[in-house]
């Protein structure tokens, strides 16, 4: 079912100098670090490399792999390459798929001269199951063990030197978390490489059918006596987690206690960020004067400063927000609260085609549509997954509140609260509607059930520890960097030039001294984006805007926000200071008519209008851009795309038809 | 009886497990294997998934997957 999806192209060329171009070949090594999930493989990685890894896309694969050095003090460099977590050879998942091709060294372009294999230290027979997955390769094999600090908790007790003995493969005890244990990792492994012969493990000769060999691990584990467990079935181990458990699942407060972390989750994404955000704004705005003062004036310099600069700007202001999403959430998932809340919404979701995990997505799809998309990777079935992404653009994302900001401060002038209430109601909405579209597509278009299974395990509640949180907040806020990056600044400075030049004026006009450097109009009068705004007049009529509107409209395509700088362009108003900005624009949208007549353009209707089709409109080509890399379809994004823009104006026309009929204009 | 029926907190023994080839294999593959013992310690509050002890592991199950599996 996903041999399409992850199988790496044959002969792809780009693909070798990741991992064996020659003056690699011998050094440094390639070592990976696989485990079942939760093994603390993650945590792991962090402590081997200093948090100095990186995802890195391959070739023919739509899954991303962190690769990293390890830290310098482990003596001669080892490159690190970790594997997404599998339950077993069976893959479900993509990220399986990609691990078991690695695993067995079918991957053309990972091959691993060694590999480590975390293993949960309280489950032990489940994760030396996954491990004789690995030995059965007979490549040099280290295993980590980890969650050493949680087995008081299960009154179990480990004696690794049995343990070593019993499995004929290095154990070596970490924390990942701490870094403790991490040389003598890397010792072991270097040690295991340097020995010409690989020592025959009993794991390597378990049946890969599951009944025999978890019988034979059993067996394994009583006969050496690796494994003490003074209390083997009973149910009060690990206290903490079953009452933390009790509390957080209670029939009655889960729901509320749910809420409330969601709830204190957007309050510290939208406030928290706040003071952030207007630094990196002012931040953008500096640099692009300066370059406007310091490069000589022209269209090179306003093309720097405007189109790339401002563009780009207008895209980083978000970046806090994603930051501050990234670090909650990974809190959130160390803790162990994620896969509970996953489990509370399981119900309602499957409901809806979707999938426990898919709440992860949805929930991040309200600060930005790209993160999110990424996130939907852990959602073990194609199908959900691909429903979830579906979905993800019609979830408020913070790209939407300067817009909404602006619409609903024309529509509800002078009352601020009238306009929070109705924003609140807008994100409940787009949750609602996000709901039935799922529903409907999974009940009418995918009517065919395909195999899904929710089986996730719950992992113990654990303190989470605050360097490492960062580290992993840091190396998935700068992939999100790396993967959003590009196509903002390649569609920002297009979108500059569509506005910029045109027919009429192949040579701009420098800006005169008396107008404010950043704000030019008068091109714009003349531009490819006004001749396409006014191309499409005759489509943006039945919406009651004129081709100014729709010129706001495309721009908003580089981001959802860009409309309401537009707008202050289209609208002439000087640049004022930013707090007098939004009122003189208010001011100056709320004058405006239709050329060669009185007719206002921003009535009830035509604000109700604007306020729908941005609602559902997928005008981010970041996002398009994201969901084509993650689905390796561009029919998946362009379909994407074209329904929810043509639903956008569909119900937008339909809305100022229907209420101008009843006389509200 | 299955997994459905089991008293919450009361250890049982897996007898088999049923299901679609892919899912039935799957479950195996966590653990869920005839013989072993295992125990429903808690439920969500809208009754589905179960959260089941099996191997030293918290497992949430759908209601779906638990009614496959048949215990003693």
């Amino acid at each position: 079912m996903h041999s399409i999806e992850v199988a790496p192209k044959a002969s792809s060329t780009e693909a070798q100098p990741n991992f064996h171009s020659p003056e690699t070949r011998s050094h440094p090594l390639t070592v990976c670090l696989s485990g079942a999930p939760n093994a603390g493989k993650t945590a792991l990685m962090n402590a081997l490399t200093g948090g100095n890894f990186h995802t890195a896309n391959y070739p023919g694969v739509t899954v991303t792999l962190s690769r990293g050095k390890s830290k310098a003090q482990f003596g001669p460099q080892i490159s690190l390459v970790d594997l997404p977590g599998v339950h077993s050879t069976s893959a479900v998942s993509p990220e399986e798929e990609l691990s078991c091709q690695v695993i067995e060294g079918r991957h053309l372009s990972v091959r691993p001269d060694a590999l480590i294999i975390a293993v949960d230290a309280t489950q032990l027979e489940r994760h030396l199951r996954f491990a004789s997955l690995v030995a059965r390769q007979h490549k040099p094999t280290v295993i980590a063990l980890t969650m050493m600090d949680l087995l008081p908790r299960t009154q179990q007790s480990v004696n690794v030197r049995k343990l070593e003995a019993a499995l004929g493969i290095p154990v070596v005890p970490v924390d990942g978390r701490t870094g403790w244990g991490a040389a003598d990792l890397i010792n072991a492994l270097r040690d295991v490489l340097a020995s010409s012969s690989i020592r025959p493990s009993p794991l390597a000769d378990l049946p890969e059918e599951p009944v025999s060999a978890y019988e034979s691990i059993r067996k394994l584990l009583t006969t050496s006596e690796a494994l003490k467990n003074t209390n083997r079935f009973q149910l009060a181990r690990d206290s903490i987690t079953a009452r933390i458990d009790h509390v957080v699942l209670h029939r009655i407060y889960g729901f509320p206690i749910f809420f409330g972390v969601l709830v204190g989750l957007f309050s510290s994404i939208f406030w928290a960020a706040r003071p952030f955000m207007d630094l990196i704004d002012w931040g953008f705005k500096q640099t692009a004067h300066l370059l406007l003062a310091i490069l000589p004036d022209g269209v090179l310099a306003r093309f720097l400063a405007e189109g790339v600069v401002g563009g780009v700007g207008a895209v980083a202001v978000f970046f806090p927000q994603i930051i501050i999403l990234f670090f909650l959430m990974t809190l959130l998932e160390d803790s162990g609260y994620l896969a509970r809340g996953a489990a509370l919404v399981d119900r309602p979701l499957s409901y809806l085609g979707l999938h426990g995990r898919s709440f992860v997505p949805m929930l991040s799809g309200f600060a930005c549509a790209i993160p999110a998309v990424l996130a939907a990777r852990t959602i073990p079935s194609r199908r959900e997954r691909l429903l979830t992404i579906w979905i993800l653009p019609l979830m408020s994302c913070s790209a939407r509140l300067p817009v909404y900001a602006l619409l609903l401060g024309a529509l509800l002038p002078g009352a601020a609260w009238r306009a929070g209430l109705a924003l609140g109601a807008i994100y409940v909405t787009s949750l609602l509607i996000g709901a039935l579209v799922a529903g409907l597509i999974s009940r009418l278009i995918l009517r065919k059930r395909t195999a899904s299974l929710l089986a996730m395990e719950m992992p113990a509640y654990r303190m989470p520890l605050v360097k490492p949180t960062l580290r992993v907040t840091w190396s998935r806020a700068s992939a999100y960097l790396r993967r959003a990056g590009a196509p903002i600044v390649v569609i920002s400075s297009c979108l500059w030039l569509l506005s910029n030049f045109g027919l009429g004026s192949h040579q701009p006009p420098t800006p005169e001294v008396t107008r404010p450097p950043l704000i030019a109009s008068s091109n714009l009068d003349h531009s490819f984006a006004s001749d396409l705004g006014q191309v499409l007049e005759p489509a943006l009529h039945p919406m009651g805007v004129d081709w100014r509107v729709g010129v706001g409209l495309i721009s908003a395509f580089a981001a959802r926000e860009v409309f309401v700088s537009t707008m202050a362009i289209v609208f002439h108003v000087a640049e004022d200071p930013e707090a007098r900005q939004q009122n003189s624009l208010l001011e100056n949208m709320r004058v405006a008519t239709f050329s060669g007549s009185s007719q206002r353009i921003f009535t009830t209707s035509t604000i109700l209008g604007l306020i729908v089709f941005f609602f559902f409109s997928l005008q981010c080509l970041s996002t398009v851009s994201v969901v084509h890399s993650e689905t390796n379809s561009w029919r998946f994004a362009g379909l994407q795309l074209l329904f929810y823009t043509g639903i956008g104006y569909v119900l937008s026309v339909a809305l100022v038809v229907f209420l101008r009929l009843l006389g509200m204009d | 009886m299955s997994l459905l029926d089991a008293l919450h907190n009361e250890m049982y023994r897996v007898e088999g497990v049923a299901g679609p080839d892919d899912e039935r294999r799957r479950l195996l593959d966590l653990g869920i294997t005839p013989g072993e013992e295992l125990a429903v310690v808690q439920s969500v509050p809208l009754g589905d998934p179960l959260v089941v002890m099996v191997r030293g592991m918290r497992l949430a199950l759908r209601r779906r997957e638990a009614g496959w599996i048949s215990i003693q």
